[in-house]
């Protein structure tokens, strides 16, 4: 995919180069820039890792584990066309999807809105802070069975237990991020006649961006890290439902249908976020301070 | 309040076309401390009085209490004791009549907004309208000659630009005093110079009063009126004050510059510290 191309960016990107003025000799060696040779590096990489996990994945299962335990590759492609022909699987992945995205919205709501409080009002910060210190070592799993009792196995309770996995997370970075931003800005603000709000919203908030950007990326992965055992223990779908389901029924290549969907989808939604707060956020995440 | 006068008493010409001065700063026995359980007396007795349009250099070693004084004025922190007056009045905090510039610039500006949006930012936080914004800032950023780069952020110019930048915000929030913290000192000798050339033309201009921190005696001597030299904390004040009442630009073949330094280099390091030269 790279080398079909090649050729036409190389030229480009060798002219868009700064050079050494009008007046030198222009020469161009048909070569990679430094930057198309680090992207084209770090894409063979990636496609090498992940030849490597196929590769070792087939001997193990062959040669190891027993294609019972360990469901060879192609067998799990074969799983696959069923699962994805009957539209159980997207009904499926549509399920986790909606359960993430409720729970970690509100997660992450809760999250900023309080973290900035706390960054901001120390007394406030004093106050809260033991009790999060406390309470982040309890991950979702093991709230599952007081929510269970608390909310049922409805939609509920699969939103708290992700919002449970999320709104730590956003909360500490984005206290990290409020108290990190420099004195010396805020006091540059005060001498040109900022007032306390003002400071707030125009000084504290977009310094802080960088860290809340960092805790809601982390409590992404989270939400999808939470939602799975809450539907393994009680659902009747999702992800986890149907890894639970194929446990039952011992059918492993099942398993690893969907073991390699939450995969896919964890880091399709992650790339997502990456791209889309990389590009709306370019000014504040692009802060060398 | 003692002044070396080390130049023979004539009124210089610049001085004399001046309207007529006010006091700006008045600080009388000023003490201040730091921490309650292990208290550190930073400044103890510090006296001085700035006029409105004098270029006041603060001189002295590191760790001798300019910046902590510099605070004091733009009122980032206040007095433990004695008196500390702006036109007259006690400092009650920050305001926009006193801006304070940083030697830290990444920090101080704002890196998500563009050279003229950092211009604008002290204007729009007084509420003016977009089109009296604009041309200020338009008019500030021709001052220090930055109009031609408004559209690009702050990581995108040099760190000179930056300093001139912090001088464009200031200027356009129209200060009484700038209250400058070693802006200059990370920047190389040429850029310095260069800084030191668009400061004076400014000020010139302007005429506002500035009070400028300094450890570099020559930055003191190319740039003030008038040379605070503070003594060695803890409990530092103004051992010396120096007047320079030499033309600008100021070369550093002029005897009488030569003279000034070496005296002010005996009151830094001589061997009788502060007492040195009295």
């Amino acid at each position: 995919m790279t080398a079909s191309h090649a050729p036409s960016p190389a030229y480009r990107g060798r002219r868009a180069m700064p050079g050494p003025g009008p007046g030198a000799p222009t020469v161009v060696p048909r070569r990679l820039t430094a930057a198309q040779r680090a992207v084209a590096r770090r894409v063979a990489y990636v496609m090498a890792s992940f030849a490597l996990a196929f590769v070792g994945w087939y001997l193990i299962s062959h040669y190891v584990a027993g294609p019972f335990l360990i469901p060879p590759p192609l067998a799990v492609l074969k799983a696959f066309g069923p699962m994805s022909e009957s539209g159980q699987l997207y009904s499926d992945i549509g399920m986790s999807l909606s359960r993430v995205a409720v729970g970690y919205t509100a997660g992450v709501s809760v999250g900023l809105l309080v973290g900035l409080l706390m960054g901001r009002i120390k007394s406030l910060h004093d106050l809260l802070d033991p009790m999060v210190q406390i309470t982040r070592f309890l991950s979702p799993t093991a709230m599952i069975p007081i929510v269970v009792i608390w909310f049922g196995i409805g939609e509920t309770a699969k939103y708290a237990l992700v919002f449970w996995g999320t709104v730590s997370l956003v909360l500490i970075n984005t206290i990290a991020g409020v108290l990190r931003t420099p004195q010396i800005r805020q006091n540059a603000a005060l001498c040109l006649g900022a007032s306390e709000a003002q400071i707030f919203r125009l000084i504290v908030l977009p310094s802080a961006v960088p860290f809340i950007v960092i805790g809601m990326r982390l409590a992404l992965a989270s939400a999808f890290v939470s939602i799975i055992p809450a539907e393994l223990l009680a659902a009747d779908s999702g992800l986890g439902y149907l890894l639970q389901q194929s446990s039952l029924l011992l059918q492993t290549d099942r398993i690893f249908v969907a073991l390699v969907t939450i995969c896919l989808v964890g880091f399709l939604t992650d790339q997502v976020f990456h791209w889309t707060t990389t590009i709306l956020l370019r000014r504040y995440l692009a802060v060398p301070s | 309040m003692s002044l070396a006068t080390l130049t023979p008493a004539k009124p210089p010409l610049d001085r004399a076309v001046r309207p007529a001065r006010e006091e700006v700063y008045t600080i009388g026995n000023l003490l201040k401390v730091f921490g309650e359980d292990k208290p550190y007396v930073a400044l103890k007795n510090v006296d001085l009085t700035i006029e409105s349009g004098e270029f006041v250099c603060l001189l002295g070693a590191s760790g001798c209490g300019k910046s902590t004084l510099l605070n004091l004025l733009a009122g980032f922190d206040k007095p433990s004791g004695g008196q500390l007056l702006y036109r007259g009045k006690p400092i009650a905090g920050p305001g926009k009549e006193r801006v304070m510039f940083f030697q830290d610039a990444n920090a101080a500006l704002l890196p998500w907004q563009t050279v003229q949006q950092n211009v604008e930012f002290g204007l729009k936080l007084q509420g003016l309208p977009a089109g009296e914004r604009r041309a200020r800032a338009e008019e500030c950023l021709t001052l220090v000659n930055l109009a031609e780069h408004r559209h690009k952020v702050p990581s995108e110019i040099s760190g000179g630009m930056r300093q001139r930048l912090q001088i464009a915000r200031a200027l356009a929030v129209q200060p009484d005093v700038f209250l400058m913290d070693e802006p200059f000192a990370a920047l190389d000798a040429i850029t310095r110079r260069r800084m030191h050339e668009a400061l004076l033309e400014v000020w010139e201009r302007e005429k506002r009063t500035i009070v400028f921190v300094t450890h570099d005696i020559m930055e003191a001597l190319t740039l003030a009126d008038r040379i605070a030299v503070m003594s060695v904390g803890p409990g530092s004040r103004i051992a010396h004050v120096v007047e320079v009442d030499r033309p600008r630009p100021r070369v550093p073949g002029d005897p009488e510059l030569g003279r000034i330094y070496a005296q002010l280099e005996r009151l830094l390091h001589g061997p009788a510290g502060e007492e040195a030269g009295r």
